[in-house]
């Protein structure tokens, strides 16, 4: 059959370029196994051949996807998934990577553009590297090939017109062959999440994907290193890749946190959420892993933990894969992807990989050298290697947690492996339970960062040593004392311990970098970096300590149970939030976006009069599919935020033209009680009158009339007698009022086969009732530091790139 | 013995504290019925919104009721201090953290999970009436 409208080309060249992709990789890769193994010049220019042809396959998968999207083919299941026409061209891209498909494809592009850059600096390890490189490839490209052989599946493609989809073949308006012009439902696609369209959202997943794609170089190369024996050639190679992957690695995950505190509802920038610590963790065994290459290239010592850290942090990356994209998160996080049926395939590609790698590194462990002497105490290359095993354990902490949901699936009650009879779930405070752990990590880790600037390779003096501490540990110990007596530290003596960690690591880098370097380029870079790391660690530590909740009422609700951290806010009337006075002043319905403004005031001590101080307009996001999505806004001054977002809004509820609200809808048979706002609502009998026609015995008229008891607190009783009227063809209701309670009754249905009622209940607003949103402010002070330090330490990580490439 | 061999034991020492912990702070998946029988213990349930039993948000005391069944078909009142989530009543799973009272269960948290965009694609409009 013909189908009209249909545009397939596009479509069939992505399928093509998704084929020729994994062929190409596979031969690339074969290719530079006999290049390697016969040395034979032909065939590496084969293999360097296909993976050019394997380069240009993806970039014609991306222009494919591109393509479709922004001609609005909504014939496309993805296409009609993750766009629509309305969609502001600016967040095409943000549509592009929303689904796993396109962040496959996005992955993959990062991929052989550091590919082919490594092919041509790599030099002698280009064929062992690039083998790992290209079997990564074919891995990802088989994630997105979308074919079936038999009942299995291979991948999921985007390119899957929605007619050929498993959900719907088979159906019967895949057999109209007009059907894109006769089914309104194709003119338009189902749109974009409304939580990701946000700039944020735009730049934030190409960052992260590069870091992602970043990790495979220097885990490809220190495979290049056991294939080869040379086990401590590739490290000078790897250095400044592996520094890249920190910063932009670093960078990718700070982004995200900047967007759940822009558009997110939760308040903060991070909730240890699984999906954000599954790519925190490889960042942390990266920065840990460069440090250790940077002490091999030195001292030539810890070559097993150089090799460790670095393949151990690819590995992560391919769990953390696993972990959001398999559906094994479901039920403890919110934001992982939906399952698409690959979880086999993804848990074949992360265990090929942790074999292979983790096989060979202990076949050849006993032949990598290590030194022959202890490092010593005073030595600089001790307290990194003590740094880099505190990030290794504070990265198996966080991952250890993330993976309950993994740990009840093989040792659960339905698991593999059942060792346990319950189920599992993720602690109950999990921000509390990362906390107790993390906290003392950062504080040894700010420690040292500040203690090993001073310190030398191999040896150092203790007199030396303690002369260049002591005007850091004074300057940082005074800071400590003015800050911690600012902002009232004094109760809680392990943030007062790391709000001194952190700012010793920011001042010991400044003196170092001034004082010693004298501000000298080979110092920059690692100084910069580690003030950042600094700032950020203590403006997270201020900003979520000492965040203060100032729609918070001092009412409790009952001894243990927290007071009201909402606000309410009736319009126009003015409502008291910490120091502030604040206003509502209306709703603006712009474009589906509710807009609530409120203005905050500051109030005069002197005189009482206000001082407007600025306004703020959260809103509410109408869309079909999600329903209202809350969007904070967000006042941003040097030293604090002022974060506002509306959790509740009047005008949400529904309102029947007679102005009714608090709509309830239940079924009743004789004798069943419904609660409805604070009264027993009680089925008592139901009255039918039925006539009918004297010639054709049909049914005239039916009257049905539901005798309601409705009891109060007090025992009063009411009652109310809703009438179903049926007159030919002509439905009618005979609604009961109840006055004192404002109730109104309907008799809406009678369900023949369970024998109930359908009974609806409304209360009528009250007249003189104004619109109401319920609020949440929250002040964040100081937290500007920690993007300030985000700035900061991409810089200082790029600047230590930068000399580690100049100096190859 | 080597000093970096008494930092890996220490490391390692370390390692096994973060899982023995991880494992007293994790909570168990429960239903109704066991935490009705420990009223006041914490516990994640997971359930459905109960469509017979009555919704109420009152905006002004913060609070809102609904009615939940667990996945053994054991139905409860759920109290929560919280604004009424947004489209509560499309969720398909109710993920609450909570304690049982005698009247109900009190959730401090709660999480749901709403259709996924992929079902709506079986509710296109028009294929059921064409032949």
């Amino acid at each position: 059959m013909e189908y009209i409208g249909e545009h397939t080309l596009p479509g069939l060249a992505g399928r093509f370029f998704v084929s020729l992709a994994l062929v190409s990789a596979l031969i690339s890769a074969l290719a530079y196994y006999f290049s390697y193994t016969k040395k034979d010049k032909s065939y590496q220019k084969l293999a360097r051949t296909s993976f050019l042809i394997h380069t240009g396959s993806i970039i014609g998968v991306v222009a494919c996807l591109f393509y479709l999207m922004t001609s609005h083919y909504f014939e496309y299941d993805y296409v009609w998934k993750h766009s629509s026409l309305d969609l502001p061209g600016k967040y095409i891209f943000s549509a592009f990577w929303e689904g796993q498909e396109g962040s496959f494809i996005l992955w993959m592009f990062w991929h052989v553009i550091l590919g082919t850059l490594l092919m041509y600096t790599a030099r002698k390890w280009e064929a062992p590297a690039m083998i790992v490189f290209a079997l990564v490839q074919a891995f990802l490209a088989s994630m997105i090939l979308g074919v079936y052989l038999g009942d299995l599946k291979i991948g999921s493609s985007p390119f899957v017109l929605m007619r050929n989809t498993p959900e719907n073949i088979g159906l019967p308006w895949t057999q109209v062959s007009d059907y894109l012009e006769k089914f309104p439902a194709f003119m338009d696609g189902s749109g974009l999440n409304p939580l990701l369209q946000n700039y944020w959202m735009t730049i934030h997943p190409p960052v992260l994907f590069l870091g992602f794609a970043s990790t495979l170089a220097p885990f490809a190369l220190a495979m290049a290193g056991l294939f080869t024996r040379d086990y401590g050639g590739w490290v000078k190679t790897a250095l400044p890749w592996s520094f890249f992957s920190v910063m932009i690695l670093g960078t990718g995950i700070l982004m995200g946190g900047a967007w759940a505190y822009e558009a997110l509802s939760f308040g903060g920038f991070w909730a240890w959420d699984p999906v954000e610590n599954s790519s925190l963790v490889p960042w942390i065994t990266m920065t840990g892993g460069a440090h250790l290459l940077l002490v091999y290239r030195n001292r030539k010592t810890g070559l097993h933990w150089s090799f460790f850290m670095v393949i151990v942090t690819f590995l992560l990356i391919l769990y953390s894969t696993f972990l959001t994209r398999s559906g094994v998160l479901g039920d403890s996080s919110v934001h992982a992807f939906v399952d698409l049926g690959l979880s086999g395939q993804l848990l074949i590609y992360l265990l090929f990989f942790v074999i292979l790698a983790l096989g060979i590194f202990i076949y050849h462990f006993r032949k990598i050298p290590s030194a022959p002497k202890d490092d010593e105490l005073s030595s600089k290359e001790f307290w990194m290697f003590i740094g880099s095993l505190v990030l290794l354990i504070s990265a198996f902490q966080i991952i250890f947690s993330t993976s309950i949901p993994v740990i009840n699936k093989v040792f659960g009650p339905e698991g593999i492996l059942s060792l346990s009879d319950k189920k599992l779930a993720p602690p109950l405070e999990p921000i509390k339970h990362y906390n107790s752990f993390q906290i003392p990590f950062a504080i040894v880790i700010a420690l040292l960062i500040g203690i090993a600037q001073w310190l030398n390779y191999k040896h150092t003096k203790g007199k030396t040593f303690f002369k260049r501490m002591l005007r850091s540990l004074v300057i940082s110990l005074l800071l400590t004392l003015g800050v911690s007596y600012w902002f009232e530290f004094w109760q809680e003596p392990l943030y007062l311990i790391l709000l001194f960690a952190s700012l010793f690591a920011i001042i010991t880098n400044i003196d170092y970098w001034l004082i010693l370097g004298k501000g000298k380029m080979s110092f920059t870079g690692s100084s910069i970096a580690h003030i950042g790391f600094g700032l950020i660690i203590a403006g997270a530590l201020i900003s979520n300590a000492k965040q203060k909740i100032i729609s918070r009422s001092d009412v409790f609700l009952s001894e243990d149970m927290p007071s009201n951290e909402h606000a309410l806010m009736e319009l126009s009337d003015s409502t008291r939030l910490g120091n502030y006075v604040a206003v509502f002043n209306g709703m603006r319905d712009e474009g589906g976006k509710q807009f609530y403004d409120v203005t905050y005031y500051s109030r005069q001590d002197s005189n009482s009069t206000l001082k407007e101080e600025f306004r703020l307009s959260p809103f509410l996001q109408m869309s079909d599919n999600m329903g209202p999505t809350p969007n904070p806004s967000t006042a941003h001054f040097w030293n604090r935020d002022i974060y506002t977002h509306v959790t509740y809004s009047s005008y949400l509820e529904p309102e029947t033209d007679d102005g009714y609200r608090s709509e309830m809808e239940v079924d009743l048979s004789r004798g069943d009680t419904a609660i409805y706002q604070d009264h027993f609502v009680i089925m008592d009998s139901l009255r039918i009158k039925a006539s009918y026609t004297e010639d054709t015995r049909e049914l005239a008229k039916l009257r049905l009339t539901a005798k309601l008891r409705v009891v109060n607190v007090f025992g009063e009783e009411f009652w109310a007698e809703p009438v179903y009227v049926l007159e030919g063809n002509t439905l009618s209701f005979e609604d009961a009022f109840l006055d004192d309670q404002k109730f109104k009754f309907r008799l809406e249905d009678i369900n023949t086969t369970t024998n109930k009622i359908v009974l609806k209940a409304w209360t009528q607003a009250k007249k003189d009732e104004k619109p109401f949103i319920v609020m949440k402010a929250i002040v964040f002070p100081m937290i500007n530091l920690l993007w300030i330090g985000c700035i900061l330490m991409a810089i200082g990580s790029g600047i230590a790139v930068w000399q580690r490439v100049k100096n190859r | 013995m080597k000093r970096t061999h008494i930092v890996i034991i220490l490391i390692i020492a370390v390692a096994i504290g973060a899982i023995i912990a991880t494992i007293n702070d994790a909570s168990t998946y429960v239903g109704f019925s066991e935490a009705n029988a420990n009223p006041n213990t914490t516990y994640t349930v997971i359930g459905y919104l109960d469509k017979d039993a009555s919704m109420n948000y009152d905006a002004r005391s913060n609070q809102f009721e609904f009615g939940a069944v667990d996945k053994e078909g054991i139905r409860k009142k759920v109290v929560y201090h919280q604004p009424k989530p947004q489209d509560f009543e499309r969720s398909e799973e109710i993920t609450m953290k909570g304690y049982s009272t005698d009247s109900a269960f009190v959730a401090k948290e709660i999480l749901m999970k709403c259709p996924s965009k992929y079902n709506e694609t079986n509710e296109l409009e028009g294929y059921q009436t064409y032949d």
